[in-house]
């Protein structure tokens, strides 16, 4: 294969200001410095073609083979182990967010069709997997390819060929994350990591479609299975555990009833006094009351 | 139409079911909430989240199922898991999470007290055998190891205490739950003195412990709102699920032994006598005054072949583990009866009945060359059925039977229960598929006996409806029992072995 790089500065890149730089490189030769640690701003992505390359990505020593896909959040260290390019054909694309933060937030930019919502989804599976390395990524392979030669022809079309194919990058690193790192066999397994992470971020306004991205399933097939599995729609199971947390708040006489509402995620006070009542029959000023005299 | 209410607090989930007061089925609901591990040996469970899936549940069930058919609550009976623990502060707020039967934390203060001369004794007065599970070693923990809670602790509470006193305000527990705590004198039903002082208890710390036909206060007012139930519904405290499930299969006298199949099992029978193990290997539980219900649990029932299921078998749609487990067994139907020399111990979660072995580890022993992937799927479902089998052995010291009941998810597949029939080489009886389980029919009876339906709980478990007999195959029991003979060595002689391996795994 030949060698092809574009960087920022290439004409070729001009119609893309999010891609930084693009590569497809055959390495014959070791050179020492030539892949030093660095943490960049930007996202970054390395497909294996040929041979074996040892990185280190954000502290973790990982080997990759022809078929493996490496990505490196903004922020985080990558390099290879001895600071060295190892012998082998690599492509990798460095592309500019518009936003990323640690908490999963991500917006691609305007270039991209991806809604908020499926932005949002990648971005915490993203974050959450705390994985980098994914392996049997052929497809990744061909879609490497396929942005090659749309760059080498630049027949008409090619610029928006190029962004659809960059997004499907990313919606197959996703799938590919949350099925590597979810059994497809054990479902009480994943709903108890799916439920940890609820708990975690409970104030988050979660959607069934950015929980059901989680577990990796569609979310009439994710519904159904928590539905059966549980006894509850995915929100309502929500809501339970919203209000079970909201009960142990309210049993402590420190913390203001508003901030309880917002910290387990009911968008206001209001909202959480309603459905409080309907369940208990009390509002929360009332529950706390009670709770928080002695017994006898 | 007048109708009875039953409650379950199980393991994993909240069941509720409506019942005519004929015994017809009117409709059931579930649902679950997680346990928690946030160490190896820790299973616990969000007190709060179980009230709160119960409010849900009941509310939502009523307002589909009961009031949309004019159907008028007039009882509502309670069971629960056993082993449970939770702790409350002066408050009445909980400490922390619940800790449920499953966790082993304690397991160093219980095998300190096993091997003591107090143990026989507590033995002996509590009929719960020392083990982790029971609430007895649990606060000992607490009292050894976290002093801060049991300093903060105002009382112990089992879940179902808990829930009962968010509902009514009373602090009760049945005579069921209450004599699974290890904490109760089964002979005189009072909280005995020896095992409070073991834990460093005052009897104030427990709450009232109460017959299972015992109705608590009345329903919060704001609960009779929220659930649309009236001011005069009847609440009964119940029973523990065991307990429910040996009155629900019909089984009573000395004539019959029910087999629990769920993720985990046992073997019960039900009659006026304590048996005595000298190898302290059996429960006594209370049923009612004077009437116990007795066996042995096993920790790997269809959790140990839900494992198998989730990593060999053939998963053809995502988490689809029922249509797997259908494959397997069809697959299973093929091999012949003891899997021609392969045998399985089950000791995945080690193992309670009878071995009481924590260390205790799971294993294919006899394999050869000509053995195919189908006779480790009937070679894994015999070893687990092996083990409900030694229980009846050790049951059957104390007290014989001529015929079971079986029970529980895995009572449903014929394969199962044909292969407890040629392994006991006894008839083994189930209940009808679309009846209610057994838990849920034991509360009924409860209720019915209560409400004077029946005289007595004898009286009503003899009402029980079993169908579907499986008779014993005679070739078949002979080589089960050859296996068998083999197993029972193993399960004893690979002591050390299991010593060994569970003190390796523990630090890898």
């Amino acid at each position: 294969m030949n060698q092809y790089f574009l960087k920022k500065d290439c004409k070729e890149l001009h119609a893309f200001p999010h891609i930084i730089e693009f590569a497809v490189k055959k390495n014959n030769t070791i050179q020492f410095g030539s892949l030093a640690k660095t943490a960049q701003d930007f996202f970054r992505v390395y497909y294996v073609i040929d041979g074996r390359f040892d990185w280190v990505i954000d502290q973790q020593h990982h080997i990759f083979y022809p078929g493996d896909l490496a990505f490196v959040l903004p922020g985080q260290q990558f390099g290879g182990e001895r600071d060295l390019l190892d012998i082998g054909t690599v492509a990798w694309m460095h592309l500019g967010l518009q936003e990323f933060d640690s908490s999963g937030k991500l917006a691609l930019g305007k270039w991209s069709r991806l809604t908020d919502s499926e932005c949002r989804s990648i971005g915490q599976i993203l974050v959450m997997n705390n994985c980098a390395a994914l392996s049997k990524m052929k497809d990744a392979g061909a879609l490497f390819q396929s942005i090659q030669q749309e760059f080498c022809n630049q027949e008409i079309g090619y610029a928006s060929r190029i962004n659809q194919l960059v997004e499907e990058l990313f919606i197959l690193i996703a799938r590919q994350l949350t099925q590597q790192n979810t059994s497809r066999r054990d479902f009480p397994q994943t709903f108890m990591k799916l439920e940890q992470t609820l708990r975690e971020k409970l104030s988050h306004q979660w959607t069934v479609e950015e929980m059901a991205a989680l577990v990796g399933l569609g979310n009439t097939a994710f519904s159904e299975k928590v539905k059966s599995y549980t006894g509850f729609s995915p929100l309502n199971y929500l809501i339970n555990i919203r209000i079970s947390e909201a009960i142990k708040l309210l049993k402590r006489p420190d913390v203001h009833v508003t901030d309880i509402a917002l910290d387990v995620g009911f968008y206001s006070s209001q909202h959480f006094a309603t459905t409080f009542k309907k369940l208990t029959g009390y509002t929360p000023s009332e529950f706390r009351k009670k709770n928080t005299t002695p017994t006898e | 139409m007048d109708c009875i209410i039953t409650i379950e607090i199980g393991t994993g989930s909240i069941r509720v079911a409506a019942f005519d007061l004929t015994g017809e089925l009117l409709g059931s609901s579930k649902g679950s909430y997680p346990t928690f591990h946030s160490r190896p040996d820790y299973s616990e469970q969000d007190p709060e989240q179980i009230f709160i899936t119960l409010l849900y549940m009941l509310k939502n069930f009523l307002n589909e199922k009961i009031y949309p058919k004019n159907h008028k609550v007039v009882s509502i009976c309670f069971s629960s898991a056993m082993h449970s623990v939770l702790a409350i502060n002066k408050n009445g707020v909980p400490i922390g999470n619940a800790i449920v039967w499953s966790d082993n934390r304690a397991k160093k203060e219980a095998g300190d007290l096993r091997a003591s001369d107090i143990g026989k004794q507590l033995y002996q007065m509590t009929g719960t055998p020392i083990h982790a599970m029971s609430p007895l070693n649990k606060i000992t923990w607490m009292k050894n190891n976290n002093r801060e809670l049991f300093e903060a602790a105002h009382k112990f509470l089992s879940i179902k205490t808990y829930i009962i006193e968010q509902l009514t305000g009373e602090y009760v527990v049945d005579y069921s739950v209450a004599s699974a705590t290890g904490l109760l004198n089964i002979h005189t039903l009072q909280w005995e003195d020896l095992a409070l002082e073991r834990a460093g208890l005052k009897k104030s710390m427990l709450a009232d412990a109460v017959p299972v036909f015992y109705a608590p206060k009345k329903l919060k007012r704001q609960y009779q709102t929220s659930l649309g139930l009236p001011e005069n519904t009847k609440l009964l405290v119940g029973s523990s699920d065991g307990c429910m499930a040996t009155l629900g299969a019909g089984v009573w006298g000395d004539e019959k032994a029910t087999v629990t199949l769920e993720e985990s099992g046992a073997v019960r029978v039900v009659g006026k006598k304590v048996l005595q193990d000298e190898q302290q290997g059996l429960f006594n539980y209370v049923l009612t005054e004077g009437c116990y219900v007795s066996g042995g649990p096993t920790n790997n029932a269809g959790s140990a072949f839900e494992w198998f299921a989730t990593q060999f078998g053939d998963f053809k749609k995502v988490f689809d583990l029922e249509d797997c487990i259908d494959d397997l067994l069809s697959e299973a139907s093929r091999v012949p009866a003891g899997s021609e020399g392969l045998i399985f111990l089950p000791y995945l979660q080690g193992e309670r009945a009878p071995i009481w072995n924590a260390n205790a580890r799971g294993s294919y022993f006899g394999l050869n060359i000509k053995h195919e992937q189908r006779h480790f799927i009937r070679a894994t479902i015999e070893g687990i059925l092996f083990a409900f089998y030694n229980i009846g052995k050790t049951l059957e010291r104390h007290r014989s039977f001529k015929s079971l009941s079986a029970n529980g998810t895995y009572a449903a597949y014929p394969l199962w229960t044909q292969m407890i029939a040629d392994m006991f080489n006894k008839p083994v009886s189930v209940k009808l598929n679309s009846g209610p389980d057994s838990v849920a029919c034991g509360a009924f009876l409860v209720s019915a006996t209560e409400m004077g339906l029946f005289d007595s709980l004898e009286q009503a478990a003899q009402k029980v409806k079993l169908l579907e007999n499986f008779h014993p195959n005679g070739q078949h029991h002979e080589t089960y029992m050859k296996l068998f003979a083999i197993f029972e060595r193993l399960s004893t002689k690979l002591f050390d072995e299991f010593e060994a391996i569970a003190e390796l795994q523990q630090h890898s």
